[in-house]
């Protein structure tokens, strides 16, 4: 028992790290959050509440409830995509295995701005699938692609599916594949199979996926102003108008506070679900 | 042991390597500027300055007027030497005390700036702002898919233009042409007048294709959208790859804006700065700001070395008659609260 | 039996294949445009080298260039410590504070970016940090941790602990069950977390813009603020180049590898 305790020691940094640049700037965004903004840019430090009061406010609450939604239905498009993928990937050879690694997360080392153009010109009026659908004689005038809430969702979904595939990837190539070959034996079909013993044995990797994907899209403000023509505001583009162009750096602050509080739950639930993985 | 030892040291490292200061000794011959990428051209102005003076420019790049003012309050007006940025922006900094008055006994050439863009109200007494360029949103349509002539903003509202405007996505510019056609000011603080114009303004959700700050052109050439309203840059982009669009100059009065070079308070260069500005005010300079950058030309004596087909430039060059009083949007205190809420309903409902 | 197992390989594989196509379309349009001698129109009107051309000449880029990489490599090498450290000693026990340290260390990469990227300048600012590329390293480094250290965690956590206690048994020191048994079973996670944090380094704008200084201009910062000034074919180009370079790398080690083990 004695020697385990040294290896706490590693975690020193760590946790260093994380008081000092993450703990200690995140308190300053709260202290922010009860301050009055004053009249040209600033913060004043008077304390007030009325930021969380604003957020009430129906036109945020939408604003919340429907970046949530498009977060949610977006993760859970790009688990049912990435799963399998995953799933995939663990069942290749492991030479194959690192390749395929490289090639999901390989486009992303470019700019997140390019790829978006790069759909752009792909859904656009005169783009690729407009003019094919045109020559094939399917459509007289082109279809409205791009600027569409699908045009948005697809952005997300591409966006995330990297953090989909690599959680579920780790947990799938560490799970013990002779359980399922031992229940197929018994006889249980495979959909049993994978939503007895396949699915709960990844649901950390799930839940790492769920991570890394949710909670940070809600952040992300420039897919709804690219893909989707600038037409809804979700609480990524909120909190950046906020702190820099409506100039309210203490309201932008109560919305992030919000949102980490949001984030804390979802890791708590992840925790919860972790630990019953554990059991089973 | 071993392994205990290392993570302590790792953790010393951290902290000292963050802890360090790195306040080195300043290069003498460097300059720091600091505006949008390509907005200062290496090869017509900053690679001219550095061969002229052996002075470096170190090219730092901001998105957008409001990044640029919560960098510039966060390093204290220290740090830069060469702001270049807009109007209304500049505004602020300056009632905020982050610029550096100039030394006009430095500024030889300044003589050269057309009046018309000095004494503005920005810079009431000229004592802060040096005028760069200049521009006039304007709209651009497509008479290949619009049958009815446009006139004005009051246009855009048209029931036949539905979801085919591309507008710039700023709550500013929209609520302000909302605002003329009403025949109000682009800066109203009135509560009562911005309900009415929230109200109009519901009207065009229909009409929009898209909103689009930075790169409204792209859906006017691509033809997804038919109409537009946008920066000056973006219609001449537009007519260079679409030349049979039509530009209208909206009969309900314009908007106008300057962007302008300014000194922040505490530059640690500041000779350096007004010798740049100094050399950015050369009439031969000037002439290359307004055909690299495609914006109106302020400096005077720079416009006899400005081409015909520049001079005729219906986008650049705006007859004085059209343009009359055409309006500045300035920084409305408080009321941008409010204009910023009217636009996220705009966009959210 | 076998036919079963063939045909199951094969849908695989084409799974497989039409996912890949899905990532890399965006990219194969970028790549088709960056020979489009046209700086604004959405389709070819063309085929042009002139782009590359500029892109090799300007030395804005390449000093841009060399900034984020110099930057994505010390972060992200740095990440990789403190994460794979942190998993290490995180991974089985439970420790005082562990979930708010858990937590707060995940929370760089859920916080929107321009929080954190405001949170880190009022920091920098009110420590009296000259901002610029240390500035930038220490918040790289920070949004990178989470990538390394969730991916680790929960690949150790079900690495059977007897293996290192039977290595401990034997008499091997705790530095060697380290190096000979944990981060061999951790390398994989590692490998994916540090791709996936060198992604986020290179494309980070938001709070790059924060807590640069003179002198420390990332490329991403360079392509979002060109935008005012119209669209960057140089940076379509590179876009290209970069994917090709990598994917050339890839496939060459990709060989290597497939030679070795045949």
């Amino acid at each position: 028992m004695k020697k385990r305790s040294k290896k706490t020691w590693l975690c020193a940094p760590l946790y260093l790290w994380c008081i000092l640049f993450v703990g200690l700037p995140l308190v300053y965004v709260a202290g922010v959050s009860f301050c009055t903004r004053d009249a040209t840019w600033g913060i004043t430090a008077v304390f007030t509440l009325e930021n969380y009061r604003m957020i009430v406010d129906p036109m945020y609450l939408r604003v919340f409830t429907e970046s949530l939604l498009l977060s949610a239905v977006c993760t859970v498009i790009a688990l049912l995509i990435g799963y399998p993928f995953a799933y995939a990937m663990v069942k290749a050879t492991p030479a194959r295995q690192a390749l395929l690694m490289m090639l999901v997360i390989v486009p992303f080392w470019t700019s997140a701005l390019i790829r978006a153009n790069g759909w752009m010109l792909i859904l656009r009026a005169n783009g690729p699938i407009n003019s094919a659908l045109k020559a094939l004689g399917v459509i007289q005038r082109p279809l409205k692609l791009l600027y569409t809430r699908g045009a948005v969702m697809l952005g997300y979904v591409y966006t995330m599916l990297p953090f989909t595939i690599l959680p579920c990837y780790t947990a799938l190539a560490r799970m013990d594949f002779s359980l399922v070959a031992a229940a197929r034996d018994l006889g249980a079909r495979p959909l049993r199979v994978f939503f007895t013993i396949t699915l709960p044995l990844t649901m950390g990797g799930v839940m790492s996926a769920v991570t890394l994907t949710l909670i940070p899209s809600l952040g992300i403000f420039f897919l709804s102003d690219l893909l989707g023509g600038g037409k809804t505001v979700l609480i990524g583009n909120l909190i950046q108008n906020q702190l820099l162009t409506a100039r309210n750096t203490p309201f932008g602050a109560a919305l992030s506070v919000v949102l980490l509080l949001l984030t804390a739950l979802v890791m708590w639930v992840q925790r919860k679900m972790g630990g019953e993985t554990r059991i089973l | 042991m071993k392994l205990k030892l290392a993570a302590f040291a790792l953790s010393i490292v951290l902290v000292c390597s963050v802890l360090a200061g790195t306040a080195g000794a300043e290069e003498e011959k460097t300059l720091n500027v600091f505006t949008w990428s390509l907005y200062l051209d290496q090869d017509t102005i900053l690679t001219p300055f550095t061969e002229e003076t052996g002075i470096e420019v170190n090219y730092d790049y901001f998105d957008s007027n409001e990044e640029m003012l919560m960098k510039l309050q966060a390093v204290d007006a220290g740090t830069y030497d060469i702001v270049l940025a807009s109007d209304y922006i500049l505004d602020i900094a300056r009632k905020e005390g982050l610029l550096m008055k100039l030394d006009k006994e430095k500024l030889s050439n300044w003589d050269n700036l057309n009046p018309v863009y000095l004494g503005q109200f920005y810079d009431p007494n000229d004592e802060y702002c040096v005028p760069y360029a200049a521009g006039t949103p304007l709209i651009i349509y497509d008479p290949a898919y619009v049958d009815f002539p446009i006139t004005g903003y009051a246009s855009l509202w048209d029931e036949r233009l539905e979801d085919s405007v591309v507008l710039m996505d700023d709550a500013r510019n929209v609520i302000g042409i909302t605002l003329k056609t009403m025949g109000e000011s682009f800066n109203v603080t009135d509560k009562a007048v911005l309900d009415a114009a929230e109200e109009k303004l519901m009207q065009l959700k229909k009409n929009i294709r898209a909103l689009d700050y930075n790169a409204p052109y792209a859906t006017m050439i691509s033809g997804e959208a038919t109409v537009g309203y946008m920066f000056t840059q973006h219609v001449l982009y537009t007519l260079q790859e679409r030349p049979d669009m039509v530009v209208v100059y909206p009969e309900e009065g314009m908007g106008f804006g300057i962007d302008c070079c300014v000194i922040p308070a505490n530059a640690p260069h500041p000779d350096n700065a007004h010798l740049f500005l100094n050399f950015l005010l050369r009439p031969e300079i000037g002439a290359q700001i307004a055909q690299v950058q495609l914006m109106q030309n302020c400096n005077k004596a720079a416009d006899a070395l400005l081409g015909d087909d520049f001079k005729n430039n219906p986008v650049l060059y705006i007859p004085d008659e059209v343009l009359g009083d055409a309006e500045f949007i300035e920084d409305v205190g408080d009321a941008q609260l409010y204009y910023n809420d009217i636009w996220t309903r705009f966009k959210q409902y | 039996m076998q036919a079963v197992e063939k045909r199951k390989r094969r849908g695989r594989a084409v799974y497989i294949a039409i996912v890949l196509t899905f990532l890399y379309l965006p990219m194969l349009m970028v790549a088709l445009f960056s020979f489009n001698p046209s700086k604004t129109a959405g389709v070819m009107t063309g085929f042009t080298l002139e782009w590359y051309r500029e892109l090799f000449t300007d030395k804005e880029i390449a000093k841009t260039l060399a900034n984020s990489l110099k930057l994505a490599a010390l972060s992200v090498g740095t990440a990789a410590v403190i994460g794979t450290a942190g998993a290490v000693a995180l991974a089985r026990k439970r420790m005082r504070l562990q979930g708010m340290m858990e937590g707060m260390a995940m929370l760089p990469a859920m916080v929107p970016e321009v929080v954190l990227g405001m949170a880190f300048l009022a920091a920098f600012t009110f420590a009296g940090l000259r901002l610029g590329m240390l500035t930038l390293y220490i918040a790289h480094t920070t949004f990178c941790i989470p990538y390394i250290f969730v991916l680790v965690r929960s690949r150790l956590a079900s690495i059977d602990p007897q293996l290192e206690e039977a290595a401990r048994d034997l008499g091997a020191r705790p530095a060697r069950v380290f190096f000979d048994i944990t981060l061999p079973l951790a390398l994989p996670a590692i490998v994916a977390g540090m791709l996936m944090a060198f992604a986020m380094s290179l494309d980070d704008v938001v709070i790059s813009y924060f807590v640069t200084g003179p002198g420390a201009q990332t490329l991403p910062l360079k392509v979002y603020s060109s935008l005012k000034v119209g669209v960057t074919p140089e940076i379509n180009a590179l876009c290209t180049l970069t994917l090709g370079l990598v994917l050339i790398i890839v496939l060459i080690a990709q060989r290597i590898r497939g030679a070795k083990s045949s």
